[in-house]
């Protein structure tokens, strides 16, 4: 019974591979629905891979490798385990189902076994039925559209070559040969497609600190946006950090028959409900603890529902959307604007038939992009967007709270889409002020220099050395602790304490601001 | 309803104004009775000073406070001559800030001297005060209040005496919910 369901079968070159030549040899009847890749070990297919092919229109995928102790490298069995495991439990929560991916484990003489497994998992998938993800592929710019276009409608032209630019940018200050007065002065030239000029536009972290210096007040990280967006037409991010299991997830989101289930292990001790004036918009953050777990083992999740916690002890319940997507923000800043605008059109949709009045969010690019990069780009929302920090703000202001106070000199970690872009540095500074009973912050310079990445774009040598001088500079100015305002600062920064040259040298307690005040508010 | 509420302060706090508010509002938004004794005694210049209001849903044919249902000081001086004749069931407000409390009996605090310094004019502790004070007991409503706080503020400072008017009530608002919360055992957030 042959169908037109796809299923890649990643098949490690060893022991399994072996056992389905037998099964090829006698002409077994393995299912035609099933494409086999030859691969030197399953644990080298990383969940960016595995992913990958769900994102290209495959209904499944199977990852069959060696059994445990027999692998020729050692670890490839248990990294397996844990990509699929990770990547399994990410289906879950973005509504694909775990069980259109599966590992299997061979021995070189077990061909039945493996055509049994190869046979059962098809007739799962072929009950299950095709796969709701659509393939998208990258549409080309509007042919209109070129880096003349692109620079003039971003008034590059105003730029006057004075280079406070790049004596301010963190990359070039990281000693990277990057400066991004170069990139504007050779796009303008009209050297747009010279491969220099293509890695310094997605090597840029978005930052804004030139921004904030350019005396000609050229938007650099919204020209950047742009031109990554010019360039898509050819290839997708020329270098995405994780492989691009981000984009691909975000991406695989823009099908409307997807339904996540976003917050089905929410603890019982928080009380939303259906509907209610006041929506919470969860953002990513859930996602980002499953793919680091092994290595970074991030929180964030925390994040989310410590900001739940608190509107409760505000007397908020608010309702949550049940199949929240993504916000769009990394396909944006990565050049993939036609999904973004897909994923905007689905979570407009969404929220208008919500009801909901005011959507409050913890994270700082989720409250950007809804409240405005969305409008920017012609999709409006019928409700009020206000940052976690704001509501806050806004209850602790009427009284009648008070703060244990948090212990140990504390650096605070900007968010650049807070801070920078929509030029609210002080916020965090005035809430954490009153946990730390007004002991001054480490170095308090603000905004502080970027996390070091920026939607999961551009990850180099150059920007983990600026994380590192930056992690070196708040302990030596005596920092305990940092305080982050997205859960990617922590990510990002935690990545870098985890340098294996540097041993402990470089740890440091992390806690988001929304956290910390959860811990430490109480009706006084 | 019989409601009777003494408001202590010194000289300058704005203490027969608040009292003033309040019984308007009573009267003329609420449709109540309302009656209002001031006194500058001769203790006035600095000294204490008091408001004394009645608000009944039927005619008040004594409008002098010997024990009153509420009373807020605003003053320590306030608080030492009238929390004796206070009803042993009735609701005592004090000014956060300026007022000591002798014993530990159960009360509501504002630092509205605090509030309308931060809101720009320390002049504004007597309205802050009259917010708090409706929210709390709800002796007043809050469009009679709010309204009342709009005709009798001179002309040009009623937008910040009306925010004024709500920070008392907003704090109010908060104070109550902390208790409803201490009262269910949800004193923080993660306990
Ligand atoms: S700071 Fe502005 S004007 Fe100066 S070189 Fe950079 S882009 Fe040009
Ligand atoms: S946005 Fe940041 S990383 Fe990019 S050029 Fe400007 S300062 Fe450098
Ligand atoms: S800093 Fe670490 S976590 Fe962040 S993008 Fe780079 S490799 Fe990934």
């Amino acid at each position: 019974m042959p169908t037109d369901f796809k299923i890649v079968l990643f098949l490690c070159n060893w022991g399994p591979h072996v056992a389905y030549q037998t099964l090829q040899d006698r002409r077994a009847d393995i299912p035609v629905e099933i494409k086999m890749v030859r691969i030197p070990c399953s644990g080298r297919i990383t969940k960016a891979l595995l992913f990958k092919a769900l994102e290209m229109g495959a209904d499944g995928v199977l990852l069959i490798g060696c059994q445990s102790g027999t692998c020729r490298y050692g670890t490839g069995t248990a990294a397996a385990l844990e990509n699929t495991e990770d990547t399994r439990q990410i289906m879950d929560l973005m509504g694909l189902g775990q069980e259109r991916l599966q590992l299997g484990n061979f021995l070189p003489d077990q061909s039945e076994a493996l055509l049994a497994f190869l046979q059962e998992f098809t007739q799962r998938v072929r009950d299950m039925g095709k796969s709701p993800i659509v393939p998208r592929t990258a549409a080309a710019p509007a042919a209109a559209e070129t880096p003349e276009t692109v620079a003039a409608s971003h008034d590059v032209f105003a730029c006057q070559d004075c280079g406070k630019c790049t004596s301010a940018c963190p990359l070039a200050l990281a000693g990277k040969s990057f400066s991004p007065r170069f990139v504007a002065a050779e796009i303008i030239a009209g050297r747009a497609q010279r491969p220099e000029v293509r890695a310094a536009v997605n090597a840029c972290l978005t930052c804004g600190t030139c921004y904030e210096r350019c005396p000609s007040a050229v938007n650099f990280p919204e020209f950047i946006k742009a031109m990554r967006h010019y360039y898509q037409g050819g290839e997708l991010t020329a270098a995405p950090a994780h492989g691009g299991f981000f984009q691909s997830m975000m991406r695989a989101m823009t099908a409307e028959t997807l339904v996540p289930r976003r917050w089905q292990a929410l603890p019982d001790n928080i009380r939303v409900r259906e509907k209610s004036p006041i929506l919470f918009f969860g953002g990513c953050a859930s996602y980002f603890d499953v793919f680091f777990r092994k290595f970074l083992n991030p929180q964030t999740e925390r994040i989310l529902e410590d900001s739940l916690r608190l509107l409760n002890f505000f007397d908020v319940e608010p309702a949550l959307l049940a199949d929240e997507r993504c916000c769009g923000h990394d396909l944006l800043w990565s050049g993939d604007r036609d999904n973004f605008l897909r994923l905007a059109a689905l979570n407009a949709k969404a929220l208008a038939a919500s009801g909901a009045e005011e959507l409050i969010t913890a994270c700082p690019e989720c409250y950007h992009t809804l409240s405005r990069e969305y409008p920017r780009y012609g999709v409006t929302l019928p409700l009020k967007i206000t940052h976690m920090h704001e509501f806050l703000e806004r209850e602790i202001a009427k009284g009648a709270v008070a703060f244990k106070p948090l212990e140990g000199k504390i650096a605070f970690q900007d968010a650049c889409r807070q801070s920078r872009f929509n030029d609210q540095a002080e916020l965090p500074r005035k809430l954490l002020q009153r946990l730390t009973n007004g002991t001054p912050l480490v170095d308090g310079g603000a905004p502080s220099v970027c996390c070091g990445n920026s939607a999961w774009t551009g990850c180099d040598a150059f920007s983990k050395r600026m994380q590192v001088q930056h992690i070196e500079k708040a302990k030596q100015a005596g920092g305990q602790m940092i305080v982050t305002a997205c859960p990617k600062c922590q990510i990002h920064l935690g990545c870098a304490m985890e340098d294996v040259m540097r041993g402990d040298e470089l740890k440091m307690e992390m806690m988001d601001l929304t956290s910390a005040i959860a811990k430490s508010i109480y009706w006084a | 309803m019989y409601k009777q509420i003494t408001i202590t302060g010194f000289g300058g706090q704005g203490v027969v104004l608040a009292g003033r508010i309040v019984g308007q509002a009573a009267a003329i938004g609420d449709n109540l009775e309302s009656t209002l004794v001031q006194s500058y005694g001769p203790e006035s210049r600095g000294g204490a000073c008091s408001a004394q209001v009645t608000i009944a849903d039927g005619p008040i044919y004594f409008p002098y406070i010997q024990n009153p249902d509420i009373l807020v000081c605003m003053s320590q001086s306030g608080y030492d001559k009238q929390y004796p004749s206070l009803k042993k069931e009735g609701v005592l407000i004090i000014e956060q800030d300026l007022v000591k409390p002798t014993d530990s009996r159960d009360h509501f605090a504002i630092p509205c001297t605090r509030f309308s310094e931060e809101l720009g004019n320390k002049m504004m502790a007597n309205i802050i005060m009259v917010g708090f004070l409706a929210a709390i007991t709800e002796a007043v409503s809050l469009d009679a209040a709010r309204a009342t706080v709009a005709e009798s503020v001179p002309k040009g400072t009623v937008e910040k005496n009306l925010k004024a008017f709500d920070k008392g009530w907003e704090f109010a608002q908060a104070t109550l919910k902390g208790r409803r919360h201490k009262a269910a055992g949800q004193i923080g957030v993660v306990a």
